[in-house]
């Protein structure tokens, strides 16, 4: 008699088995719910609304410099507080941070002439001058999250004062190192074009995304899911992980043009001819101690496109740290369950973000 | 993809089920192949061409990689919907000649940019199923566990992931990639230059006049907030005050409660987080 689990007929029956039973737990995962730490907004303007982490209980309250986080247009912020057990925000409140989010909305067809300069002045820069006054400070921490790093980076070389220190995760400052896929297919992009043709959907960017690796990110990690033997608790990881790829928000369509030309096509950042606002960014106008982490298999900022940022920016006081995963892994895998969060709230602790009195 | 397949069960389920048939498809294809005769390497030149042609078929369709292009090129199958597919002028739209002729020259040009991306797909395919077959080497199928079976399934997706990197990176496929995406763009500024004519003639706003009115708006908003940013002669003492006057617009100082209506107010895809990030 032969093996059931081998030969055809055997084969298919096990692993139709494992999917079936995992299918039945990925229903159970339906109304999974994402994000975990209570907020409440505090400041809006047009699309853009601030949120402030509410403390924890039991948490220090350390007299701490506000630490305003700043993501990236093109996904949602919640990734950093997806769920408790891997939770930065969360890390950073136990720690007894004031966490400050900027969300950025959803852009509609009225934002379409939106500029890149309006979500760093008007949006970043209302967020910041909020907290400053709120607090009666001089300058806040500030944490930029990949292309929010990038607005963070511009933001504080173009107001130096407002910011005592920067941290910074996958960000890029050079969008043209040899092994960056995304900016080879942004290079011949007719920028003019595009932006007349209006705001770009969500879903566009996430098959861009997707389309990176396709087989391993719209095949594969499906394939293990459903034939690893995953628990219930897993699929849930697995589907709060997935709702948040999936929600990107549409993008302004001027914003987004300008930052393909500027940043992809022309690559202004490294080569100084950045300007916002009628104002040249200059890196080393960025003189506030700088903690840059970025991710060392990155498939979206590669290592190169981040590693570069300390030779550029005008501080004295640059830590860089490559963290063995990928971008997504930045967020939610092991590394940023521990690795990641305790470096930030070290390295800011050296970097004296006990708060001073407003002078 | 179309929208979020985890906003809801259903959608869910699909994107799963469909990842495991594609799956089992494939593992079929792995149990059909030929086993070595005693001395012999096997013939996996059988097998080479079905995981091509399945995987060629794939890429077309695909919501990853294939329509991907397929919808920046604007053709029906492309699934994220960007730009939007063609107008449905139909024959009011015949007046305009030499629009009509413009639009018509570009879907031309699209069909045949897209038949050069289809022989980029046939040149991966083929390219990943030479990977594989060479890297199984005389891996019979016969006896194949569970477990050596998900081994043989993740050595395809090296050799489809490889395949597709030496591809895509290529300087014409970008060139090609861009191309689409830019004529498919053109296309649907043409088809709009069409639809505004037909909107002008019926006496209904445009979007050249929309646009303009946006422009006016930012003018308005921008003079406005110049304005209400003057230096307040009030400042509290112990505030810091040239930088407030300096910076600060009027609209930071909208009510909290605005914010947290905002909050409130239900959005695709973020049921169930209120409150909360």
């Amino acid at each position: 008699m032969s093996d059931p689990r081998t030969g055809p007929a055997g084969l298919f029956a096990d692993l139709g088995t494992r999917a079936a039973e995992t299918l039945a737990r990925l229903r159970l995962a339906r109304d999974v719910e994402v994000g975990c730490s209570a907020r409440r907004a505090v400041w809006s303007e047009e699309k853009t609304t601030l949120y402030e982490y509410l403390p924890l209980a039991g948490a220090p309250r350390a007299r701490r410099r506000p630490l305003l986080v700043c993501f990236a247009l093109v996904n949602r912020p919640y990734i950093l507080d997806l769920q408790p057990d891997t939770s930065l925000i969360r890390r950073l409140l136990k720690a007894g941070f004031q966490v400050y989010m900027v969300d950025w909305g959803d852009p509609d067809d009225g934002d379409r002439l939106r500029e890149l300069n309006d979500y760093l002045e008007q949006g970043l820069g209302g967020c910041v001058r909020h907290i400053l006054d709120a607090h009666g400070i001089d300058s806040l921490d500030l944490m930029g999250v990949c292309q929010g790093g990038v607005f963070s980076l511009c933001y504080s070389a173009l107001h130096p004062a407002q910011v005592a220190n920067l941290v910074t995760l996958t960000t890029a400052v050079d969008f043209q190192t040899p092994d960056d896929l995304l900016s080879k297919w942004m290079r011949d992009l007719d920028t003019e074009l595009l932006a007349q043709a209006g705001n770009v959907p969500g879903d566009l960017l996430n098959a861009l995304f997707l389309a990176l690796m396709p087989f391993r990110l719209t095949q594969q990690k499906y394939v293990r899911l459903l034939t690893g033997g995953a628990d219930q608790r897993a699929v849930e990881d697995f589907v709060r992980m997935e709702r948040w790829i999936f929600d990107s928000p549409p993008q302004a369509a001027v914003a987004l043009t300008q930052f393909v030309r500027w940043f992809y096509q022309e690559n202004r950042l490294i080569r100084g001819t950045l300007e916002l606002g009628g104002r040249a960014v200059d890196l080393k106008s960025v003189r506030a101690p700088l903690l840059n982490l970025y991710a060392s298999a990155d498939h979206i900022v590669p290592p190169a496109a981040s590693a570069v940022m300390g030779r550029l920016i005008g501080s004295r006081d640059y830590t860089a740290c490559a963290i063995d995963t990928g971008h997504i892994g930045m967020y939610v895998s092991r590394k940023a369950r521990e690795e990641i969060p305790q470096r930030i709230i070290q390295w800011l602790d050296a970097h004296g973000s006990a708060l001073r009195p407003h002078r | 993809m179309t929208g979020n397949p985890f906003a809801t069960g259903s959608a869910s389920d699909a994107a799963f089920t469909a990842a495991a048939g594609r799956f089992f498809e494939l593992l079929k294809t792995f149990t059909t192949a030929p086993a070595a005769a005693a001395g012999q390497a096997p013939d996996l030149s059988l097998l080479g061409a079905q995981l091509a042609a399945q995987f060629e078929q794939w890429l077309k369709g695909s919501a990853g990689a294939g329509a991907s292009f397929a919808a920046a090129a604007g053709f029906p199958g492309g699934s994220p919907g960007w730009p939007p597919g063609a107008v449905p002028l139909g024959p009011a739209a015949a007046g305009h000649g030499s629009q009509a002729q413009q639009a018509w020259e570009l879907l031309m040009k699209l069909g045949s940019l897209q038949g050069e991306l289809a022989r980029y797909w046939s040149e991966i395919a083929q390219d990943a199923a030479q990977r594989f077959t060479a890297r199984v080497g005389g891996t019979g199928a016969a006896g194949l566990t569970s477990e050596g079976a998900l081994a043989l399934y993740e050595t395809w997706v090296q050799c489809a992931e490889e395949a597709y990197a030496a591809t895509v990176r290529k300087d014409d496929f970008c060139r090609l990639q861009a191309q689409l995406a830019n004529t498919a763009t053109a296309l649907l500024l043409a088809q709009r230059r069409q639809a505004d004519a037909l909107a002008r003639a019926w006496g209904l706003p445009t979007r050249e006049e929309a646009d303009a009115l946006q422009r006016q708006l930012r003018e308005l908003r921008q003079q406005l907030k110049e304005r209400t940013a003057a230096p307040r002669p009030s400042a509290p003492a112990g505030k810091a005050a040239p930088r407030k006057a300096a910076a600060k617009p009027k609209a930071a100082a909208k009510p909290k409660a605005a914010a947290k209506r905002r909050h409130a107010a239900p959005r695709r895809a973020r049921a169930g987080r209120r409150g909360r990030s």
